[in-house]
C-alpha cells in the first residue's frame, strides 16, 4: 500500500539522454530534445517491476512461461551479488571523517597500487570525482577546460564545472573513437598563451572508455600524443575513467598503464564493477589532500563507508573475469544481429571494443524498437535477447 | 603490512576546528588555529586500534587486565549493528538514478511522513543537505544567508554555501541556548529590505539540537517566532536538523512538529540513529525536485543506495528507545562528575537537555585532559582493577565535550566516570 504521494522524484523526472545515445552521423540534436524526456519516462514506467508483476499476472495465457528480463540500459543497474553482500554486512568500519575506516583505507591503498599513482580518494559517485578533480586542477579565475563536446562531464553532470567550479568549457567534436583532433586540441591550448584576452587553458579532460561513442577504447598512443602536448605547455589532463577497468580489460594491460598518461583518473565501481556505489579520484599526494576538502565541501565525507568500500574491493577483485565476460557477450550479440542481415536494425562488430553496442535503427523511431522489446519479456541469457531481436525484426517485416 | 604509503590522507590531516566550539564568553581563536591540529593529530592516532592493540601486546604487566574504550569524541563515531547489517545484506535495491530502489523510496515515504513535509531527498552527507537546501532557497545573485556564528554550517562546512554556492553569510552571535536574538535578527532582515545597496536575504538556517552550545534544544516558541519572522518578510528558513531526533525526543514531540516551523530540513543517519552512511533533505515537491538536480551535479546521486537507505530505517525505527537512552547516560554523567566537586572540571547538569555534556576545564589545558583520560598506567590497575580509555576532543580553551551515543552503555558511562575520578584524583596529588 502507497504511503502517500510516492516519495521518489525519480519517478516522473525526465531522464534527460542518458539511454539514448545516437550515432554521431544521424544526431538530430532538436528531435532528442523534444522527445527523449517524455519517452524515457515511458519507458522507465514499463521497466519498473511493479507493472512487470501486474501484467504477467492479468494475462492469462502467458501463465507458466518463464519470463526474464534483459536489462541493457546501463552497467549502473548492477546489483550487489551475495558475496558482496557478505562482504558489506561483515566490513570492518570505523569514522573515515578521521581516517579510521580500515575498509576504506584498504580500498585506497589497493587502488593507488592498482592505478599507478600515490594516493586515491573514495566519494559516492563518479561525477563528484569528476568535479572535485576539475576544481583542484582549476583554481585561478578565467580557467579553462577542453574536453568532448559529447562527453559525459559535459552533458550529464549538470554543467557542474560552471554551476559550481566556475570552470569555463571549451567543447571539442568527438572522432569516431572518441578522439579529439590533435591539432584542434593544440590551437585550442595555444590560442590563449600568454594574451590577458583570453581564458587560461588549465585542463584537458579525456573519457576512457568513452560512452557516447559506444564505449570505445582510445588508443595508448592518442593517451600518450595528448599527455605530450599537454605538458609542452602547462596544462593538465584528467581522465573520466568510469570505465578504465574496461579499457585495461579490452587492451590487456594493466591500468596503471593507461593513468600513466594522465595527472588524474576517477574510477567507478557501481558500473561494470558491480558494487552499488563509490567511486574514487586517484593522484598526486598534494592533489589528493586538496581533493579531501573538496569533497567534504560538497558533501561526500561519508562516515562509517566501509560498508561501500567492502563491495568496492570484492569489484575490483573479480573485474578481470566479469569484464572480459561482458565484453565477450556484447560481441556475441553484434555478431549476431549482423547475422540477422536486417535493414531496420544494422551494427559495425569491429566497433564493439568493449560493453556496448551501438545499434543503427532505419524504418521506425528509435523510441518505438525499444517499447517492442520491452513489451513482452526478455533473458538475461544473451542469446535470447538476440532470439527476441530476431522476432521483434520479422514481426516488422511482416508487418 | 602496510602496502605502501598510507592511501587516506586522513590519518595525518589536521582536522581544521572540528571538536573546536568555544564558549563564546571565552574564546581565543588564535590558541586554537595554532594549536589544534597538532592536538588532534595526536589524539586521533592514539585513538587509532591498531595502536591500542600494539600497546597492549608490548606492555607484559598489564597482560589479563580488562581494558576498555569509551569513545566520546562524536556521535559521528557510532558503527552498525548486527540488526542494521542484516538489513543492508537483504536490502532489495535498484538504480536510484533512475528512480528504481524501492528502499530508498520506502525511507523517503517514511521519512516524509515522519517530518510532515511532502518529499524527501537522500544523500550521501548532511553536509551535503544543507549546502543543496541553501542552494534550492538562494537562487539568485546577492542572495544572504543568516545564521550562528559558532553553528556547523558555518564553520565546519568548508564555507561551502560561499566557494560553491555563491551565498553571501552574514553570521549573528549565538545565544547560550542555541538561539539567535530576534531583535536583532529582525534588523538585519529588514537592514536591506528594498534597499539596491544591500544583498537580498533569502534564508535564515537554525540549528536543532544545537551543538556548539552542548546539544541544546531550541524552545518551541522561538521557532515559530523566527517563523513569522520570516514569513513577514519572505524569508524563507531552513533548519539544520543533523540531530533532530534528538530534539523531538527530548521534548517528547513529534520531529514534525519542529519541522512545521521551517521550509526545509536535513536530517542526519549517521549520528545518534546509527547508520553507517546517509542523510536527508525534506521540503516541498518542487524543492526537492531542484534539489535532485543539486544533488546531482554535487556528486550525490548514487546507484543501489538502499544498501545505506536499509540502515537507515532499521536507525528511525529503533531512534526514540536509543536516544532516550543517551540523553540519560549523558545526565547520568554529568550528574557523577558534579558530585565530584572537583575544582578542576565543572559541568552545569541542568544544561544537559540531550547527548553532550559540556565540561568546564580549569587549571590545566584540555588537551592535557583529554591526553589523561586516555592514557593508561599501572597506577590506575592498581587503584582500579582496569583500565579505561576514554576519548575526548578538547573544546575550546577551557572546555572539553563529551557527547553520548549507542555505541556508549551506562556500564561505559560508570566507566567513563571512574576514569575521570582517578584522572582528578591524580591532578590532586600531582
Amino acid at each position: 500500500m502507497p504511503r502517500g504521494p510516492p516519495a521518489s522524484p525519480g519517478q516522473s523526472r525526465p531522464k534527460s539522454g542518458k539511454p539514448c545515445h545516437s550515432d554521431p552521423a544521424e544526431e538530430d540534436r532538436g528531435w532528442r530534445a523534444r522527445h527523449y524526456p517524455a519517452m524515457l519516462r515511458r519507458l522507465t514506467r514499463a521497466a519498473t517491476p511493479r507493472q512487470r508483476v501486474f501484467w504477467a499476472r492479468r494475462s492469462g495465457s502467458l501463465a507458466g512461461v518463464p519470463t526474464y528480463v534483459v536489462d541493457l540500459r546501463s552497467d549502473t543497474v548492477t546489483k550487489p551479488g551475495p558475496a558482496m553482500r557478505r562482504a558489506m554486512a561483515e566490513a570492518v568500519v570505523g569514522d573515515d571523517d578521521y581516517g579510521e575506516d580500515p575498509t576504506v583505507r584498504e580500498l585506497q591503498a589497493t587502488a593507488a597500487e592498482l592505478l599507478g599513482v600515490e594516493r586515491t580518494l573514495f566519494v559516492p559517485t563518479n561525477t563528484m570525482a569528476n568535479l572535485i578533480s576539475v576544481m583542484c586542477h582549476c583554481r585561478r579565475r578565467g580557467s579553462q577546460l577542453l574536453l568532448g563536446h559529447e562527453c559525459h562531464l559535459h552533458v550529464y553532470e549538470q554543467g557542474g564545472v560552471a554551476q559550481i567550479a566556475g570552470v569555463h568549457s571549451h567543447p571539442l567534436p568527438d572522432l569516431p573513437h572518441g578522439t579529439l583532433d590533435l591539432a584542434e586540441l593544440e590551437r585550442l591550448v595555444t590560442r590563449g598563451l600568454g594574451s590577458p584576452y583570453h581564458p587560461v587553458c588549465e585542463l584537458i579532460c579525456l573519457e576512457n572508455t568513452h560512452s557516447s561513442s559506444g564505449g570505445r577504447v582510445l588508443p595508448m598512443e592518442y593517451l600518450r600524443q595528448v599527455h605530450l602536448l599537454a605538458q609542452r605547455y602547462g596544462v593538465r589532463v584528467h581522465l573520466d575513467g568510469a570505465r578504465l577497468m574496461n579499457a585495461a580489460v579490452a587492451l590487456g594491460v594493466p591500468p596503471a598503464c593507461i593513468v600513466e598518461h594522465c595527472d588524474s583518473v576517477s574510477l567507478c565501481f557501481s558500473k561494470g564493477l558491480g558494487a552499488p556505489v563509490g567511486a574514487l579520484v586517484g593522484g598526486p599526494k598534494d592533489f589528493i589532500e586538496e581533493a579531501w576538502r573538496l569533497r567534504k565541501a560538497l558533501g561526500g565525507g561519508m562516515r562509517q563507508a566501509g560498508v561501500l568500500a567492502a563491495a568496492a574491493l570484492v569489484g575490483l577483485a573479480d573485474a578481470e573475469e566479469m569484464l572480459q565476460r561482458d565484453h565477450q557477450n556484447a560481441q556475441r550479440f553484434a555478431r549476431g544481429l549482423q547475422e540477422l542481415a536486417s535493414p531496420v536494425c544494422s551494427v559495425d562488430p569491429t566497433a564493439v571494443e568493449t560493453n556496448m553496442v551501438m545499434v543503427r535503427v532505419d524504418g521506425l523511431p528509435p523510441e518505438e524498437l525499444c517499447r517492442r522489446l520491452q513489451a513482452v519479456s526478455a533473458d538475461e541469457d544473451t542469446e535470447l535477447a538476440l532470439g527476441k531481436w530476431a522476432f521483434v525484426l520479422r514481426t516488422l517485416r511482416t508487418g
